[in-house]
């Protein structure tokens, strides 16, 4: 167990649930299945991370909820809002620029001395 | 008996608002009843898999206080800085004065010297004990609230290095001097210095109470004055020195002549001294310019620290 390590992975983690979470609910989904979602996809959250955070997303307007109770267990189905769509673009394009900027780091061949 | 799973979804809802607690509730039911059947399906003891699901989602405090947007720590990043300077600033002189105020009181109350240094001790104490709890009890309420203290940060508040003798120890120094010399003259009025035969005798002259006493103490009460105002001047004045030394002047006469004119000293004291034979009637003399000598010195540093300070504030 590398402590500094886990701490400077998990702040570089920190975040990306969030556009994890606008993305995957272009499709409707629940607080369960979307935690399982998110695990296949390789973003590993805890469920007492995700419940409240679902709510906080919904209270500023990101996400919209319904529940459903068609099926033998009611669930609060949550949708990714309009305000939500715009926020997950932001956070993507954003998230592609910060590929590029680290890649730069690496392979850019002019010193950083020189710009 | 309700089930761990309806105790642990009661423990987090209570806290709640009442307004979100029937929507987590029936939330939280279905994402444990999800959880749950997906451990049933690989096979799981029953009570098991209930008390491993209830374990990932963690103390139903902490699961509460992220629902409601509540903090978990008492004092966050925002307000520590602000609820530290101002503990410091009022934590500089709240127990000071407690104690010199206590130790005042105990002194004219007539108490014994013990009883004065640990009532005032303990009053000091608690007086500190009091200026931490209400202030961090009012910085809690602020974060809870979402007060914005509008304390930002500009280079302006750096501070500034003080021109000599206008620092605050300056001011305290002249405060604690000023109280240590109306506390002994009280103590010597009350309690008396010397003791004959197991009862207390005055050094000062007994007439000199209570308006020689009230005139010393309005001429320290100056001194610490003109402290103040070095202090909040930012530096001595050539107004200021001049106040200082007419002050020192005031000072010096007035002891020179109650010491001629016999005044100054309790005339027993000389009695009781020499009829008993512990000092000759020369000790007494020899003492007596001891302090003319002494108060000579004393008041002629103090008028001249106050100019020295003036040029050096003025070659700044």
């Amino acid at each position: 167990m590398n402590e500094p390590l886990d701490l400077h992975l998990q702040e570089l983690r920190r975040g990306t649930v969030v556009l994890a979470c606008l993305q995957l609910l272009r499709a409707p989904g629940y607080g369960y299945g979307l935690l399982e979602d998110l695990e296949r996809h390789g973003f590993a959250t805890d469920a007492n991370t995700l419940y409240p955070l679902l709510r906080r997303l919904e209270k500023q307007g990101f996400l919209s909820s319904e529940w459903n109770t068609d099926e033998a267990r009611p669930r609060k189905f949550y949708r990714t809002s309009p305000e939500g769509e715009h926020l997950a673009n932001t956070l993507t394009t954003e998230w592609s620029a910060l590929t590029g900027a680290i890649r730069s780091l690496t392979d850019d061949p002019t010193p950083a001395e020189e710009n | 008996m309700p089930t761990l799973t309806e105790r642990y979804i009661d423990a987090t809802t209570s806290s709640l608002p009442q307004d979100s607690q029937a929507d987590v509730r029936a939330e939280l039911e279905a994402s444990i009843a999800d959880a749950l059947d997906d451990r049933l399906a690989q096979g799981e003891d029953p009570a098991a898999a209930e008390r491993a699901v209830l374990m990932d989602l963690g103390d139903p405090a902490a699961l509460a206080a992220q629902y409601a947007d509540r903090p978990l720590h008492l004092l966050g990043p925002r307000y520590y800085l602000a609820w530290r300077r101002l503990l410091r600033q009022l934590l500089s002189f709240v127990p000071a004065i407690a104690v010199g105020g206590a130790a005042l009181g105990q002194t004219l109350s007539g108490a014994e010297v013990g009883e004065i240094i640990g009532g005032s001790i303990s009053t000091g104490l608690t007086a500190a004990l009091h200026v931490v709890f209400w202030v961090t009890l009012i910085f809690v309420v602020l974060e809870r609230q979402g007060t914005d203290l509008g304390q930002g940060w500009d280079p302006d508040q750096l501070a500034e290095p003080r021109p000599t003798g206008s620092e605050r120890s300056d001011v305290v120094g002249s405060a604690v001097l000023g109280i240590l010399m109306i506390g002994a003259a009280l103590w010597d009025r009350f309690r008396g210095f010397v003791w004959t035969d197991g009862e207390g005798m005055a050094v000062l002259h007994p007439q000199l109470w209570p308006w020689g006493i009230l005139g010393m103490a309005m001429l320290l009460a100056l001194e610490v004055g003109i402290a103040v105002a070095a202090y909040a001047g930012r530096g001595w004045t050539v107004r200021l020195a001049v106040l200082n030394t007419v002050l020192g002047m005031i000072w010096l006469s007035a002891v020179l002549t109650l010491l001629g004119n016999g005044l100054l000293v309790n005339p027993e004291l000389a009695t009781v001294a020499s009829s008993e034979g512990v000092v000759a009637p020369d000790t007494l003399r020899v003492v007596a310019i001891i302090v003319v000598v002494s108060v000579l010195v004393t008041t002629a540093w103090d008028i001249a620290d106050g100019w020295r300070k003036v040029r050096h504030g003025a070659r700044r």
